[in-house]
């Protein structure tokens, strides 16, 4: 057989990706979808951390002919990027992350002011809600239950309920999730001033009570305990965010503690957020009910909020004003993230006006609030 | 475990079981806190038995001088500037303001 250069040439532009992008445009579709993310995150720092590798892994995906997502079949070996989602599917990389959170979290001032779990459980009204409106738009049961998570602001709690509840949903509840917790500081604060008077919005509030050093290490011990004896199926959840803790708090896992926030946390990042990307593939991602689910999505925050601030305006009647009610909103988890908007807020009103500390209380309550209800939704709706 | 689509009657009453359990489960995690505050911190509170009665009185010990109290050098900033600088420090570090001793802050 003789050799011809542009035979060969032929072959390999017929045999590569480009030639096999151009039979679907939807392949293009999600390519620039990819870039923009990509963008978002590095230009916009739109939680960078993980819509960098979240739109990477989408790029890599929607590549045609690579093979990174091909399951080990044949004896022929796994793609890449299967083997990473591995560690979404056997919610491995969720619970390794809410080890480092709790790593990262002070409880104190939940300890110190143990009424804030009930702004931390208002908060979770987004999730409930969203659930219904999901049923409303016709989303089958387990895949409401998923979407109405993205109201509990808390991104691996999301990818773990919907890795087991709406596994082709992933990357989209995932993309919700992640880019809602990033435009808090724009979401958030409408609401608040909208659900509470200016007078409200200037109290200042008593100082925390100091919380010795034996509560803090007992915390995590019975939170764990009661919560997944009661609810067993918060405990990938639960019981490694109150192990994290357990090593911040008790003074003698210093390594530990620091390696469960830092480097851990840092390296289980990376395969979380391409197999997150990874899943959104052309054909399940373009389609209508990914924009259903990010316009829930967003419903979700919005009521979340408001269910914290309106609780924490029954608290500021019930307390005869010691308790400022811009401190409910920070109830949805996002930690710090929406403690920092009460604090904000707050002080825009007031400036002498220090509510970081207060809203704390609530933010880290939200935490365990989003779990429960992740637990809760698993429970019923089997995954 | 439920299967398949939900009346709307029955999906009310997931939303609402579900959000009533959220609180109650906070709420009994506010009664453990309480719990545990109380306990340790009455074992922290328990007074020192009394020592038994001495056969012979003795001169009082002497009563050990109070700490000295620690001042903070500030140089180029105001006391309110000072509490910023040191709630950021205890923040960003994760360590209580009453463990952390600062020797002085100045201003760049």
């Amino acid at each position: 057989m003789q050799f011809s250069f542009f035979t060969a040439l032929q072959e390999i532009l017929s045999g590569s990706g480009f030639a096999a992008l151009a039979r679907d445009p939807r392949q293009l579709i999600m390519l620039l979808i990819a870039f923009v993310l990509l963008y978002l995150g590095i230009a916009k720092k739109f939680e960078p951390l993980l819509l960098v590798p979240i739109a990477f892994g989408i790029l890599l995906s929607n590549m045609p002919l690579t093979g990174l997502l091909n399951e080990p079949m044949n004896g022929a070996s796994p793609g890449m990027l299967w083997v990473f989602y591995q560690g979404v599917e056997h919610a491995i990389y969720p619970s390794i992350i809410f080890l480092g959170i709790g790593a990262m979290t002070d409880f104190g001032p939940l300890i110190a002011r143990p009424s804030s779990l009930l702004l931390g459980a208002a908060a979770q009204l987004g999730i409930f809600s969203a659930f219904l409106l999901a049923l409303a738009l016709g989303f089958p049961s387990a895949v409401a239950a998923a979407i109405g998570i993205i109201g509990g602001a808390d991104g691996p709690t999301a990818i773990l309920v919907a890795s087991r509840l709406a596994k082709d949903y992933l990357p989209a509840i995932a993309i919700a999730a992640y880019s809602y917790m990033a435009l808090i500081p724009m979401i958030q604060p409408p609401i608040m001033r909208l659900l509470t008077t200016e007078k409200e919005r200037q109290i200042k509030m008593e100082q925390l009570r100091p919380v010795s050093k034996a509560e803090k290490i007992v915390f995590p011990i019975a939170v764990a305990t009661f919560v997944i004896l009661l609810i067993p199926d918060t405990a990938p959840l639960i019981g490694m965010l109150m192990l994290g803790n357990l090593f911040r708090e008790c003074g003698v896992c210093e390594r530990l503690s620091d390696t469960a926030q830092n480097a851990l946390m840092n390296i289980v990042t990376i395969p979380l957020g391409l197999s997150v990307g990874c899943k959104a593939v052309y054909d399940k991602f373009l389609t209508f009910q990914t924009v259903s689910i990010i316009v829930l999505g967003l419903l979700a925050f919005l009521l979340s909020t408001a269910g914290g601030v309106l609780l924490g305006d029954l608290m500021y009647i019930l307390t005869k004003g010691k308790v400022n009610p811009l401190i409910g909103s920070a109830g949805v988890s996002a930690v710090p993230m929406a403690a920092r908007v009460s604090q904000t807020v707050g002080q825009k009103e007031n400036p002498s006006n220090f509510l970081l500390m207060h809203a704390m209380g609530p933010n880290v309550a939200g935490v365990i609030g989003s779990a429960v209800a992740a637990g809760f939704m698993i429970k019923v709706f089997g995954g | 475990m439920i299967q398949g689509p939900l009346s709307t009657i029955d999906a009310l009453m997931v939303a609402l079981s579900g959000f009533v359990i959220v609180f109650l489960m906070l709420a009994a995690l506010w009664g453990i806190i309480l719990v545990v505050s109380r306990v340790v911190g009455g074992l922290a509170a328990k007074p020192v038995p009394a020592p038994a009665a001495q056969a012979a009185p003795v001169p009082a010990a002497p009563v050990p001088a109070a700490p000295p109290v620690r001042w903070v050098e500030l140089v180029g900033i105001d006391d309110t500037q000072a509490a910023c600088v040191m709630a950021i420090v205890s923040h960003e570090t994760g360590i209580p303001l009453d463990q952390l001793v600062f020797k002085s802050i100045k201003a760049k």
